[in-house]
């Protein structure tokens, strides 16, 4: 269609169709269709192209928005694919997964005073159907370098690294302890955002550019030793997964469970795997309670709704606003009937021999710095509840093997690394994603590979600018 | 494109002209390949030029690289880096309206800290062992009133970000400018005038009234986003709020002219500069030159013509809806310009008697201390105080959809969706005039006026890239330096001419009581060609007691005889009636406004009236109303920018009527070529005796029609009447004949009208005015 200067006003915001709560609670299908290609067109003609492309600056991996948006306006479905993978592996898991109301939607110029472009959802269309189609990255001109690379964890660090390298001509070989790719994307996010068959298309098109998966496997320190011996470089992406300990008493009462773990065993579940480190849970017809509130904790809750819970309560120290998650997935969580409670801190989990509730204290801004708080005096009360999640935030999981070869790491645990591109103290061992940013979000993960990748693939190839001989 | 603006038109006068400017090269290449173009300040050498190509080379060579992004116009993060980046944009609109200092150091930040983008981030303020304590430096007032805004028209700008910036200037004690698109006269009197009116080469909405309710009249020569070219704004854009104030039809676009159509040389803008002087003895008149080599020789001229204020404009200020073509290839740091002008003035003693302002994509305090050293002692700010107002740097100001409701008049947008407040504008400055004090402050200088010339506070950075590292700007600093016993920053509050319009006085004391009173009169006087812009002072004087149009009812009449020096009746009021027996000069009825101008030759005239010039060239330019009738020839370039007046003369030079947008012209004879260039309103009738006025017209934007006596009648009885009140006012004997035989003549004569406008429009408009 063509540029119209006035449809940021004419035509309004429209997402594609949301399934009803009532009817998604019933199943773990994504809630949102995807666009057809009028609706997406219709949708990205709302972008004004602005000069000062806001999206893009915000963006954490910088896609050219604006433009993809024209391609999608004029039909040009696989160059917008094209061009959406220019700065992006992973942009079909982007446009479900990432907070664009913090990120490319909530700097996008019409967000004040209009409805942003909705742009999450035309990346989602443009790569779905672009793949469906039948357009697959083109590396036909990419000629094989013999060099080989090794990355441990196939979450988006270590996919976006690998896309690089196969693109430069660079056998990578990834390995995870999954028996599927994606990581958190597979086991962590759950398929109401981000459907499993996504990730399976993804693989099909990895292995297609000539990336090796090894899956199942724990790279343990002499595999590690190993893999750093046969291969050129090897990159470390494997996350953040160690649970922040609040210390709670009562936390190990039977009942109690920690968000990753739960949400990896539901994964599972879902998907008719087993696994002997699967933790146990039941939670039809329980009052659960979930404490935290960042996206896991989301995850958590509306997972809990849809496994059946009477009851999901989520109770977060701090107010709304100060909700470290999207606003978007608070409002759908509300919308499948979770009950909020703000200010409140827990203090205690109850129970004897089970869990029966938590003692929540109510909270206010402390006298302090900014942004401390304090508890006030006398408003504890007890919750009662069958089943408590715990989702206090994660933390990067190095191997202890790591420091064993000489990679160094900062006083929180993470990777310590030289510059963005994610070297780090061992020459050709780089490193990216959670592990070196403590728990982030899936698209700085996303930025971490490919700039490694792409630092990987100069260092390999010597074709750095800066170096090349004429 | 950019070479047609130099006035280019074959690549062979392209070679031999070296009509531009070097920036950024070492001599062993301009010497070698460009010999004799000016450069100031060097730059890459040929290691440079073929270290880049290798780079270039390699990166083509490379299977890993993809192609950049560019990023040139719109930014693309990794391409081409931009001042107003959304870090940029969004700290300052934070710092505004949270009016936090900390928010507008993080907003300074972004600016100060950007890798090199404009000559000035090559040079270090020094600071001083022994800083000032901060209040020994003089009070933020003192530079506010230092601060103006630039020239942004209403008509690009929406009617409320106008106001607000307006009423934001006059709060503080700065200045806003107008633009180019005429003021309306409700905001006269009131904060929401404009101190600085423009008078830029369209001449739109320029009238006495609108030239008397200013302190400062701005002559925009050019300015530095698109030197080479006037404003433009686009039909969309042109409301029925905008096209009344321009004197223009709603939905058509409006195109300033590349030059002043009065001005061809310096002694032209002294005249024009003398004609503001005389409409409005109490304003300052201002020039807006534009940077570029050789800037100091024009600007020297400008002191001598007497203007009151210089201005210098940069490249790199804000482009809004400027042609692609200008925003990326036209124009020059206002380092290289302001450093010159200062220098020139200096050495021919003139920088005393004038003041010297700089704009161009000033932002913080420490642009303002930088430019102040290099010369300037008024700042002009355009953009950055849109962005306090809302702006985001869309870069789309040209399609009236502006989501901020800055740059557009669509009325869902500007109620809805423009958020800007005055006092948003006036944080900004204030924000800026403390950042210049504590400037100030470690500099150990008390006034801003001592900082002009203290190159010694400026101290080359190494720069970032081999090609900034051979740059030199020891030239620059060298040119504003402030040794010498000459002045180094203006020492009289006004430059006033030598003329003092002494005849133009006396009409003035002789027809005052006239003139409170509004009662009108006759009053002879005899003339001699001396005698310039009369009739302007009157004209003002009437604006100013009654408006535009207030005497209309009871006109004073000046009956004139001998001849009239330049600019008879400039700026001409509505109850002005000018009468000359004799002949007149160049610009007789230039932007006239009401009233009627009539010329006649003396009785013992031994010629031929209709065969000979009764008055000089560009007349009426610019007019928006009244009435001329000449019997005799006008010279070229009559009638350009009419936009109102009714004109009967008895043949025109070359170019009339070019530009038009409104008014009804009638020429009773031969016509110059070109006739009718850009004509988009108003009409004409055309007597083509010789049958050839079709080979003289330009076919572009006009088309022309025989007034047959079927089915145009309208048209038929208006020339008659046009005929007749000509030879009723003039006395002119070639209108009585052509009356008497009017049935045979009247098929002679063409009716010229836009291509746009039907002939049925044009009768009913003719129907109406009737």
């Amino acid at each position: 269609m063509k540029a119209r200067p006035f449809q940021f006003i004419d035509v309004p915001r429209r997402m594609p169709r949301e399934l009803p709560a009532k009817v998604r609670v019933l199943g773990w299908q994504e809630i949102h269709a995807g666009f057809d290609a009028d609706g997406a067109a219709e949708q990205g003609a709302r972008c004004l192209d602005c000069g000062n492309p806001y999206c893009e600056w915000k963006c954490p991996v910088h896609n050219p928005i604006p433009d993809w948006l024209a391609l999608v306006r004029e039909g040009r479905l696989f160059e917008a694919a094209e061009l959406a993978h220019s700065t992006n592996p992973l942009p079909e898991v982007c446009g479900r997964v990432c907070p664009q109301d913090r990120l490319c939607e909530g700097d996008c110029t019409l967000h004040t005073g209009f409805e942003a472009v909705t742009i999450g959802s035309i990346e989602k269309y443009i790569v779905d159907e672009a793949f469906r189609q039948g357009w697959r990255p083109d590396l036909s001109a990419v000629r094989a370098s013999g060099r080989r690379v090794a990355i441990i964890g196939a979450g988006p660090a270590g996919l976006a690294c690998a896309d690089r390298l196969a693109r430069a001509g660079i056998e990578a070989h990834v390995f995870d302890r999954h028996a599927q790719i994606g990581g958190l994307l597979s086991y962590g996010i759950p398929a109401f955002k981000l459907e499993k068959s996504v990730m399976d298309v993804r693989r099909q098109v990895l292995e297609g550019m000539g990336v090796r998966f090894h899956l199942g496997v724990d790279v343990d320190a002499a595999l590690g030793a190993e893999l750093l011996r046969d291969h050129d470089a090897l990159f470390l992406g494997t996350g953040a997964t160690t649970p922040v300990d609040a210390g709670l008493p009562g936390q190990e009462l039977p009942g109690v469970l920690s968000a990753l773990p739960f949400l990896v065993a539901n994964a599972r579940r879902q998907r008719g795997e087993k696994h002997e480190d699967d933790v146990a849970f039941a939670l039809a017809g329980r009052r659960v309670l979930v404490l935290g509130g960042g996206d896991t904790a989301m995850d958590c809750v509306r997972s809990a709704v849809r496994l059946g819970a009477a009851q999901v309560t989520c109770a977060y120290r701090r107010g709304e606003a100060d909700m470290p998650g999207s606003a978007r997935e608070v409002k759908y969580a509300r919308a499948e009937g979770v009950q909020f409670l703000f200010h409140r801190q827990p203090v205690a989990i109850e129970g004897n021999g089970a869990v029966t509730g938590v003692r929540l204290a109510g909270t206010r801004a402390g006298s302090g710095r900014a942004g401390s708080l304090e508890l006030v005096p006398g408003s504890e009360e007890t919750i009662a509840a069958d089943v408590v999640i715990q989702s206090f935030g994660f933390r990067a999981s190095p191997a202890p093997w790591w420091q064993g070869i000489g990679i160094e790491l900062d006083p929180r645990g993470h990777v310590a690394t030289r510059g963005p591109a994610g070297a780090t103290s061992h020459p050709k061992v780089f490193a990216g994603g959670d592990n070196v940013r403590g728990a982030d979000l899936v698209v700085t993960a996303v930025f971490d590979g490919r700039e490694a990748g792409t630092a990987i693939a100069r260092q390999l190839l010597q074709m750095g600018s800066e170096n090349i001989s004429v | 494109k950019i070479l047609s603006k130099m006035g280019i038109s074959t690549i062979a006068s392209y070679r031999g002209a070296q009509l531009f400017e070097i920036v950024g090269l070492a001599d062993e290449v301009v010497s070698l390949c460009f010999p004799g173009v000016p450069s100031r300040i060097q730059g890459a050498g040929f290691a440079e030029l073929e270290a880049g190509a290798r780079e270039l080379a390699a990166l083509a060579a490379s299977p890993m690289a993809e192609l950049a992004p560019g990023g040139r116009h719109k930014l693309v993060v990794g391409g081409e880096s931009h001042m107003f980046n959304p870090d940029v944009i969004n700290s300052l609109q934070q710092a505004v309206r949270s009016g936090d200092t900390a928010d507008y150091r993080r907003y300074a930040d972004h600016v100060d800290g950007r890798a090199p983008a404009a000559l000035r981030d090559l040079l270090r303020l020094r600071e001083a062992d022994a800083p000032l304590p901060l209040d020994a430096v003089e009070p933020a007032e003192a530079i506010l009133a230092r601060f103006d805004s630039a020239g942004m028209s209403l008509g690009a700008l929406s009617p409320e970000a106008h106001e607000a910036l307006a009423i934001a200037m006059n709060r503080l004690g700065g200045r806003s400018n107008s633009g180019e698109g005429g003021e309306d006269p409700a905001r006269h009197g009131t904060e929401k005038r404009s101190k600085i009116k423009q008078v830029a080469s369209g001449r739109f909405g320029v009238t006495p009234e609108y030239l008397v309710n200013a302190e400062v009249l701005q002559i925009k020569i050019a300015q530095g986003a698109k030197p080479g070219e006037g404003g433009q704004l686009p039909g969309h854009k042109v409301n029925a709020t905008i096209a009344a104030l321009r004197h223009a039809r709603p939905g058509i676009g409006l195109i300033s002219p590349p030059p002043h159509h009065d001005i061809y040389s310096i002694e032209d803008l002294a005249q024009l500069i003398f004609d503001l002087k005389e409409v409005n003895p109490s304003a300052l008149v201002s020039v807006k030159l534009v940077s570029h080599a050789g800037i100091g020789t024009i600007a020297a001229g400008v002191a001598k013509a007497y203007a009151d204020l210089i201005t210098v404009s940069g490249h790199d200020g804000g482009t809004g809806a400027s042609p692609l073509s200008s925003i990326h290839h036209a124009g020059t740091p206002w380092e290289l310009g302001l450093a010159e002008v200062q220098q020139t003035l200096r050495l021919n003693h003139l920088r005393g008697r004038v003041r010297l302002q700089v704009d161009g994509g000033l932002k913080t305090g420490r642009d303002v201390v930088k430019a102040a050293i290099l010369g300037a002692e008024s700042f002009g700010f355009g953009t950055t105080p849109m962005v306090a107002l809302g702006c985001r740097y869309l870069r789309i100001c040209h399609l009236n959809n502006c989501a901020t409701g800055v740059a557009t008049q669509d009325p869902r947008l500007r109620a809805n969706h423009f958020i800007g407040l005055p006092e948003m504008a006036m944080n900004f400055f204030r924000f800026v005039a403390d950042d210049v004090r504590q400037w100030l402050a470690r500099l150990g200088v008390a006034k801003l006026e001592d900082l002009i010339g203290r190159t010694d506070l400026l101290e080359r950075l190494p720069g970032d890239t081999p090609q900034q590292r051979r740059i030199d700007l020891a030239p620059v600093l060298q040119a504003a330096t402030g040794e010498g016993d000459a002045a180094r920053h203006n020492q009289q509050p006004r430059n006033p001419p030598r003329d003092t319009g002494e005849l133009a006085a006396r009409m003035l004391e002789e027809t005052q009581a006239a003139l409170q009173a509004g009662a009108g009169g006759a009053f002879a006087f005899s003339v001699r060609n001396r005698d310039r812009s009369l009739g302007a002072r009157l004209s003002g004087e009437i604006a100013r007691l009654h408006g535009n149009q207030g005497m209309a009812d009871a006109p004073l009449e000046l009956k004139l005889s001998g001849h009239a020096g330049q600019s008879l009746g400039a700026w001409n009021a509505g109850g002005l009636h000018i009468e000359l027996t004799g002949d007149a000069n160049d610009y007789v009825g230039k932007g006239m406004a009401g009233g009627r101008i009539v010329l006649r030759p003396p009785p013992d005239a031994r010629y031929v009236a209709r065969d000979a010039p009764i008055m000089g060239n560009t007349c009426l330019y610019g007019a928006t109303g009244g009435e001329l009738y000449a019997a005799g020839r006008a010279g070229e370039r009559f009638a350009v920018r009419n936009s109102g007046a009714l004109a009967v003369v008895e043949g025109v030079g070359d170019h009339g009527c070019e530009y038009m947008t409104g008014g009804v012209v009638a020429v009773l004879g031969r016509t110059g070529l070109n006739f009718g260039a850009g004509f988009t309103g108003g009409l004409a009738y055309v007597l083509d005796l010789d049958r050839d006025f079709v080979d003289r017209y330009n076919h572009e934007l006009v088309d022309v029609h025989r007034i047959t006596p079927e089915g145009m009648e309208h048209h038929r009885h208006h020339l008659r009447c046009l005929l007749r009140d000509h030879a009723g006012h003039s006395g002119s004997a070639w209108a009585s004949r052509l009356l008497e035989d009017f049935r045979d003549v009247a098929g002679k004569f063409w009716l010229v009208k836009p291509k746009a406008a039907s002939l049925e429009q044009l009768a009913d408009d003719l129907r109406r005015a009737a």
